[in-house]
């Protein structure tokens, strides 16, 4: 008797378990790749800029359109979708370029404020270009590599999934070592510590600031395709939307001056919302992913500024 | 009295050094007056009685008191709020409430308005002010963005999701007579803003700008001062959001998304920093910008269309003007549009008219404030 009654409340149990809480630890994990992706390149542009980027998400938006437009023809042969991606990360890399030229060189001498005003600037007009030419309806973009990895119950695994973090692990890594094992990597962090001092010493200030935000373009271009590459459709500013404040605070909460810290942030922010979104319930806190994000960048402002793994603010 | 100092023109030395000079005769100020009674005119009569420019000129007035509001916050304190949109959506969604909701009385409606947007202002405020610069920025966007998607989508003050009605007064259905009711709350808004410029605590908020260590080395009490700005910010910024809400008629947590915090920002900078009328002109090309140029003229638009060939929302050629008005007014003339009329204004103001401006002249002339941007 007591057995029976028993057995299906411990399914249920450990139903209720998976849905709540390792199905959302899985995906989290997945989607917060994307965020520490982007986040990689605000890190970047932090470290050797002392600024905040809010034209990443729209970097990465000119890729996955660009990406898009290669595949879809557009009245010219349709690309192979390598080709398309590499033409989208280029694309990326040149738009951050002149937005380094004509943006921030001029602002060079002016207070990190203003500088912040104009990238949120540029990210406005490039959703607006990108509107102009994609209409507002949103493309949706095929993923890199179709198909599941694994599939069990609520839970579905993407080979797509999988790939990002495998993509975000490896950028991480390579960022890092640039930084630590290279010249020209200490000498970006040179600039951004003084910058006088450092073109004394004969490094050219220019050159490397160019070099900073082209790299910035390339990270911001990879996330941006993979992010598309997820599903759904592809809006302009949608990455600003859903994607940039996310990364943000991925890049604070792990420490926003630390490049494993982005990975790290990145991951765990797409965990602890996911988590949030699952287990609040909608007519309690209507997007309740939004609140927590609030919430983690608040206490971490107030109790840890320099994240998980900074050193300093 | 050491505070003073960070005011780079001391006006009563100006003035005595213009009209020594020469006489103040009727040929001086003759032609100066008939200028401002004629956009006296154009303003309090030409457009109320315009059923087609009411509207949007009372959302450009709308536009203003968030415009002064905003500045408040970055024009005098020096700090960035890129979440000014929820002070207004909550001051627009908190009118809605007790005049739908509560039948509170019309007027008591503004009182409700302005002090949640107060409120929340002090909540953000007391949270923030260990926050500085870069990340106050961030944590106001996403404080912004938070109250946008989950707040203003609670059923209750939603309508369940299909927004919130906000009906006017039966003598105040008409536009026209609706946009001179915005514009007398402009005008108080001006004059607490005009007084508090003024005042010691003016003063000390344009010290904190300055240099905050500085500022409190005098004795200027940084935290209280910055939580003043804030607050004083919000109020008005809820008020904006009740007249918004009794201008659009009904509310939607839509209405208030980060773009419209990006506006606001782009309407203050492209105007001027810290200078009133710089502000005031700004918000209402941002206004007009986005409603009476592009849905009514629709030029731009089909312009657009035609060379993209894509079918798009008029949104976008705002958002590209706005945008691209920012970079230029930021890269290439970053005293903004209160740098470029200043030949005007002087001259109204009773001197001579001269392109070149005085040896003051430039942004670090501009009234209230340093342009920094």
């Amino acid at each position: 008797m007591t057995p029976l009654a028993l057995a299906p409340d411990t399914t249920y149990l450990a139903f209720e378990f998976s849905s709540r809480i390792t199905t959302p630890v899985i995906s989290g994990a997945i989607n917060g790749a994307v965020y520490g992706l982007l986040g990689l390149g605000l890190v970047l542009l932090y470290k050797s800029n002392r600024i905040f980027n809010f034209a990443q998400g729209e970097f990465a938006s000119v890729a996955a359109f660009t990406t898009y437009a290669g595949t879809a023809g557009f009245g010219l042969p349709k690309m192979p979708y390598v080709f398309a991606a590499i033409l989208g990360v280029s694309a990326a890399v040149v738009v951050a370029l002149l937005t380094e030229r004509l943006v921030v060189q001029p602002l060079f001498n002016q207070p990190k404020v203003t500088l912040v005003v104009a990238t949120a600037g540029t990210a406005l007009l490039l959703i607006a270009l990108e509107g102009f030419v994609f209409g507002a309806e949103g493309v949706g973009l095929d993923p890199v590599i179709a198909g599941d990895a694994l599939t069990s119950g609520g839970l579905r695994v993407t080979n797509q999934g999988v790939f990002v973090v495998v993509v975000l692990a490896v950028l991480a890594a390579l960022t890092a070592l640039f930084f630590s094992r290279t010249k020209t990597g200490t000498a970006i962090l040179a600039v951004s510590m003084e910058p006088t001092a450092t073109s004394l010493v004969g490094i050219p200030v220019k050159r490397i600031s160019a070099l900073t935000w082209g790299l910035a373009g390339l990270l911001g271009g990879v996330a941006g395709i993979l992010f598309a590459g997820n599903g759904g459709l592809l809006g302009p500013g949608a990455l600003t939307a859903f994607a940039l404040i996310p990364a943000f605070t991925a890049a604070v909460f792990g420490g926003i001056t630390s490049l494993p810290g982005a990975f790290l942030g990145g991951v765990l922010i797409g965990i602890i919302q996911t988590l949030g979104a699952r287990n609040i319930p909608e007519s309690v806190v209507p997007d309740a992913n939004q609140v927590v994000i609030f919430f983690v960048l608040l206490l971490t402002l107030l109790i840890r500024p320099a994240g998980l793994l900074g050193k300093e603010t | 009295m050491t505070l003073t100092a960070s005011r780079p023109v001391s006006p009563p030395a100006d003035d005595a050094h213009s009209s020594g000079g020469r006489e103040f005769g009727p040929i001086r100020w003759l032609p100066r007056v008939l200028v401002i009674a004629l956009l006296a005119f154009w303003v309090l009569v030409v457009i109320p009685r315009s059923e087609t420019y009411a509207p949007f000129a009372a959302d450009a007035v709308i536009f203003a008191i968030v415009g002064l509001s905003l500045n408040i916050i970055v024009g005098y304190t020096g700090q960035l709020s890129l979440g000014h949109q929820g002070f207004f959506g909550a001051g627009a969604f908190a009118a809605a409430y007790a005049i739908t909701v509560q039948s509170l009385p019309f007027w008591s409606t503004f009182v409700v308005a302005a002090g949640v947007g107060a409120l929340f202002a002090a909540l953000l405020g007391v949270a923030a002010l260990r926050i500085t610069g870069l990340y106050l920025a961030l944590i106001t966007l996403v404080f912004g963005v938070t109250l946008q998607r989950s707040l203003f989508e609670v059923p209750e003050f939603t309508n369940g999701g299909a927004g919130q009605p906000a009906e006017r007064p039966e003598w105040l259905f008409a536009d026209g007579r609706f946009y001179l009711f915005c514009l007398a709350f402009l005008i108080g808004v001006v004059y607490i803003d005009y007084r508090l410029t003024q005042t010691k605590s003016g003063r000390a908020l344009l010290a904190l700008k300055e240099n905050e260590r500085v500022a409190e080395a005098f004795g200027v009490n940084v935290t209280s001062f910055k939580l003043l700005a804030f607050v004083l910010s919000g109020a008005i910024a809820g008020i904006a959001g009740a007249l918004y809400a009794y201008r659009i008629g009904n509310v939607t947590g839509d209405d208030f998304n980060f773009t419209l915090a990006l506006t606001f920002v782009l309407m203050v900078v492209v105007g001027g920093l810290g200078n009133r009328l710089g502000v005031i002109l700004g918000a209402t090309l941002f206004a007009v910008l986005d409603g009476y140029l592009l849905e009514e003229v629709g030029f731009l638009h089909s312009f657009t269309e035609q060379i993209f060939r894509t079918p798009n929302l008029a949104q976008y050629d705002a958002q590209f003007l706005g945008a691209l008005g920012l970079l230029l007014t930021i890269v290439l003339n970053p005293g903004g549009i209160a740098q470029q009329i200043q030949p005007f204004t002087r001259w109204l103001s009773g001197k001579p008219f001269s392109l070149h401006g005085d040896s003051e002249s430039g942004p670090a002339a501009v009234e209230g404030s340093h342009v920094r941007a």
